[in-house]
């Protein structure tokens, strides 16, 4: 009987018009901005890969050890196509310095031609489906139970020998069969033009990862379908049950996200915060400053100054500046120089040199990681906690928590890009090991390549690995059983409320 | 005729779910962008006023001649709009100030005189807060009042068909036209009602706040939107209309209107820019940097090379290096000036393809009556590029109207030592003319308009010649 049921509904909806039109409209925005997305992922990779190849220009240009900064660059994510998240926002190239342990806030952007082009909203995959399925599904769910009921179909159906339950899970299925043939084509389309893209290269378990996208594109269906069918069945007229369900669309995709996130003020008790760990922050720096010059006081070099009146014939001279950014707390002491060749009456001064970089090294080393102590739970409360209670609130509509989960998917979630980040920190210790390994503090080639050039090959080389596709599950998890959860709640409410409501 | 059948619509909609649902919306929005406004514009207001304050007193500290003009104003600061919950415009993502700044060079005793640098800030890149559209009134009118449009008049045609009813008011002696005008009065009618009421509950938040004054000027500039408003719904109840009379069904005309409605205003414009930028390269800020320092490096050599053997006549080589300075100032101003003007070039030719969609042209038309936006953010960099001139200009003729200076400027010991007085030196002050507003808005208005008489007389057309 039930098949009956799902055969009648399925003719029934896939000669529709409405059918044909969500086919259409969905294939022709998938592919036209799935067209539109590769081409920008193909200009961001050939920027990933240009600044790799000035990153190894620079090492060979790299004499000493403090002669110029050592950047690493985060690559493009290809399943941004799908769902951008923080992927093309947040800085893709981070400055590898023993004197400051690495944060997201310490990236810089490289391959900007034009920073005004974020006057446009740039528009992903999972946007058009949050959009657009939506919907499709309240289109075709509105009149699922009210018209049947207006036009006496339902009254004779139920003449039959069938359950009210087997006519509702008939017309589930049939609608979402219905439903899933436009997503499915869109999206096997735009998988189709991405690999054809030679520059874009998909492993397996990025397929793994477009499933579960893909899985959660049909949750977040059924919602939307549910959410129509529980209105029709509340309902008694179609034209009622159109316009709450049009309201309810609008509400949700278009008016709760924005509102909500307007309405709500940062708190005032970040700024203390802030303050304070700015306060504190300073304190270590100053401390030592105060070391430093006590230890240059000390030196039998009169002057107390870090340059020892070195004189230098080539190469550039050295520099010794403090870098501070107060929003992001960040703070720290570069100091180092670039000789290439030395003055030859300044030999003697060198060892006086050498001794202060043995020294200052290891200082400056502890002095960043203890401002990343106090920096940590600081930037957490300031930047972190806002934007983490920013995305609770959205899960109050189906769209924030479907967002939530296909960036989870993508991996251009928060989490997915502060991988990142923590995998820059662990480059750092590894460089400061190196340091450590070469004895490079107190070395010569710290500041002077003129007795040799130091030998970066044998630093390993930076890699990052997007997290393993279990990883990324995990992530996504709690949101698609949020997504799961509503669906089977709306469903039994449906039940109830069919199962009471006259014919 | 026309107002019974006006009349009659209005009726069967004050009653009817739809209305209360879109008073309830238009509110809630209005109510919010208020709020929010002025939770944020005071602020706003209070860093720029500090900015500039600060900006000034450092100008007033200077008397030196030389270090005037060395050190220039600083940076200079975009006032924001008092009307910026009308439009946001991008605020977040254009500058608020365009930087200024001198380079110390390593070698010898010169500096390199103040410039503007046209570098952004991305304040965008530490946000890790989710994007959304800003609740301003270009959203609550570009994308809610138009849905709400078309959930008025889908069925105002097709739903008096299939009921039957259409019959019968034609068979009264009604011509064809009048009742197509009167569902459309009737319609235009009931939604600007709750609308105008929401602007109003709005604007009497805003207007009454002790934080926010409102001039004349800006009461001028709502009205005019609030024109370009009811307009641009006017342009989404003929649409209806069209598809209402040309369709037999209302689901069918119901699905064809808010797939339009999405294509044309949700996707159409963050479609076309993308594919358009592609047509243009600007200089990139990697390629500009580059590009200063190769320029820089070259004047220094020629100069370097000029000056090697002139130790013995130190009036000459002090010319020269006047001539270096001034030369590096001149061709930083130009290769500045090329790379703003093609960023904009290439952001102009996006904003006019996007306005093949009615919501791009309305946001345009917002903004260019607002003051914000990237129009605004224009017009402002070349209020400062004029400012930069003038600046320049008054640092010669102070040094030409002293008698006793050698006239070589770009050094110090060659420039007039008399103390400047410190008000005599020109301020920057941002602001925007109405007149020029209009010169901008014009394209859009006519745009605007040709769109509404497209789908008017298409509608008509349409109702005109279909069987009832």
């Amino acid at each position: 009987m039930l098949k009956t049921l799902i055969r009648r509904e399925l003719l029934d909806n896939l000669m529709t018009f409405r059918f044909a039109a969500a086919v259409f409209i969905m294939l022709l925005l998938v592919v036209a901005n799935t067209a539109v997305l590769i081409k920008d992922h193909e200009r961001r990779l050939e920027s990933y890969n240009t600044a790799l190849k000035n990153y190894h220009e620079n090492t060979q240009e790299r004499k000493t050890y403090t002669s110029m900064p050592l950047d690493v660059a985060r690559p493009p994510n290809p399943l941004s196509i799908f769902n951008v998240g923080l992927d093309k926002r947040l800085g893709n190239e981070i400055w590898i310095f023993h004197g400051l342990v690495p944060t997201l806030w310490d990236a810089r952007m490289h391959g900007i031609t034009n920073p005004l082009l974020k006057l446009f909203a740039s528009i992903d995959i999972v946007f058009i489906f949050e959009v657009v399925l939506s919907l499709m599904a309240l289109i075709f769910a509105y009149d699922a139970l009210a018209g049947e009921r207006e036009r006496g179909t339902l009254r004779l159906v139920l003449t039959h020998p069938v359950s009210r339950g087997q006519i509702l899970l008939a017309k589930y299925i049939s609608a979402m069969i219905c439903l899933l043939v436009p997503l499915l084509i869109s999206l096997i389309l735009a998988v189709i033009l991405l690999t054809t893209s030679t520059s874009i290269s998909l492993s397996a378990g990025d397929f793994f990862r477009i499933g579960g996208i893909i899985l959660s594109s049909v949750a977040y269906l059924s919602v939307f379908y549910l959410v129509g069918m529980l209105i029709s069945a509340a309902t008694r007229r179609t034209g009622t049950a159109l316009m709450l369900a049009m309201f309810v669309w609008g509400f949700w995709v278009l008016v709760y996200p924005n509102v909500i996130l307007a309405t709500i003020a940062s708190p005032d008790t970040s700024q203390a915060s802030a303050e304070s760990a700015k306060n504190q922050i300073q304190q270590i720096w100053e401390e030592l400053d105060r070391e430093r010059k006590k230890f240059l006081a000390n030196d039998a070099v009169p002057g107390g100054s870090p340059r020892f009146g070195i004189r230098i014939e080539s190469g550039f001279n050295y520099y010794e500046y403090p870098i501070i950014d107060s929003s992001v707390l960040k703070h720290t002491l570069v100091s180092g120089a670039n000789i290439l060749k030395l003055h030859s009456e300044s030999e003697p001064m060198v060892p006086h040199a050498q001794n202060y970089y043995r020294y200052l090294g290891p200082q400056i080393i502890d002095a960043a990681e203890r401002t990343w102590l106090i920096r940590k739970p600081a930037l957490e409360t300031i930047f972190v906690q806002p934007a983490r209670l920013d995305r609770i609130l959205l899960r109050f509509s189906p769209v924030g928590i479907y967002d939530a989960a296909t960036q989870a998917w993508a991996g251009t979630d928060l989490s997915g890009l502060k991988d990142f980040f923590t995998a820059a920190r662990k480059h750092r210790r590894v460089m400061i090991d190196f340091y450590y390994d070469k004895k490079a503090f107190g070395s010569r080639q710290w500041f002077a390549a003129d007795k040799g050039a130091v030998e970066w090959e044998s630093l390993p080389q930076f890699s990052f690995q997007r997290s393993s596709t279990q990883t990324n599950a995990a992530r996504a998890l709690p949101d698609l059983l949020l997504l799961l959860m509503m669906n089977i709640f709306l469903f039994m409410f449906i039940f109830l409320i069919f199962i009471r409501s006259e014919v | 005729m026309i107002w019974h059948i006006t009349k009659r619509e209005l009726y069967d909609n004050l009653i009817s779910l739809r209305f209360a649902l879109a008073t309830f919306l238009l509110f809630g929005l209005m109510l919010t962008n208020a709020v929010v406004y002025l939770r944020e514009h005071p602020e706003r207001m209070q860093k720029y006023h500090d900015d500039v304050t600060e900006a000034q007193n450092e100008l007033s500290t200077r008397t030196h001649l030389y270090d005037i003009a060395v050190h220039g104003p600083g940076s200079l600061y975009k006032k924001p709009s008092v009307l910026q919950f009308c439009a946001e415009g991008g605020d977040v993502f254009l500058s608020d100030r365009v930087f200024g700044g001198f380079l110390h060079w390593q070698d010898g005793n010169l500096t390199g005189f103040w410039s503007t640098l046209y570098h952004y800030p991305n304040p965008d890149s530490k946000n890790i807060r989710p994007d959304t559209i800003k609740v301003d009134w270009g959203f609550v009118i570009g994308y809610v009042l138009s849905l709400i449009a078309i959930l008025f008049t889908f069925d105002s045609i097709s739903g008096d068909r299939e009921h039957g009813t259409l019959r019968l008011t034609l068979a009264n002696a009604i011509p064809r036209h009048t009742v197509l005008i009167g569902k459309f009065l009737g319609a235009l009618v009931s939604i600007s009602v709750p609308f105008t009421l929401a602007v109003l509950a709005n604007l009497l938040i805003i207007s009454t706040s002790s934080a926010v004054q409102l001039s004349t000027d800006a009461w001028s500039r709502l009205a005019i939107i609030f024109c370009i408003a009811i307009l641009y719904l006017c342009l989404f109840l003929a649409l209806g209309l069209l598809v209402s009379s040309l369709v037999q069904r209302n689901a069918a005309s119901l699905v064809i209107l808010l797939l339009t409605w999405v294509v044309f205003v949700v996707f159409m414009p963050s479609t076309l820019a993308p594919i358009t930028s592609g047509f243009s390269k600007p200089m990139g800020h990697y390629e500009y940097t580059q590009r200063r320092s190769k320029l820089h490096e070259q004047l220094k050599s020629e100069y370097e090379a000029r000056v090697q053997n002139m130790d013995a006549f130190p009036s000459k080589k002090m010319e020269l290096a006047g001539e270096f300075v001034m030369n590096d100032v001149a061709q930083r101003i130009n290769l500045g000036q090329e790379y703003v003007s093609q960023q904009h070039a290439q952001i102009q030719l996006m904003r006019s393809v996007t306005r093949i969609s009615p919501v791009a042209i309305v946001q345009h038309l917002f903004e260019s009556f607002a003051g914000s936006g990237f129009e605004r953010h224009r017009h402002f960099v070349e209020n400062v590029q004029r400012y930069a001139r003038e600046y320049r200009e008054f640092v010669m003729d102070m040094d030409r109207s002293d008698p006793d200076s050698p006239h070589i400027i770009g050094v110090r010991e060659g420039m007039s030592q008399k103390p400047v007085n410190p008000e005599s030196i020109p301020i920057f002050e941002d602001r925007l003319s109405l007149s020029h507003d209009f010169n901008a808005a014009a394209i859009d208005l006519f745009l605007l308009v040709l769109f509404l008489v497209v789908l008017l007389s298409g509608a008509y057309l349409a109702f005109v010649r279909i069987d009832v």
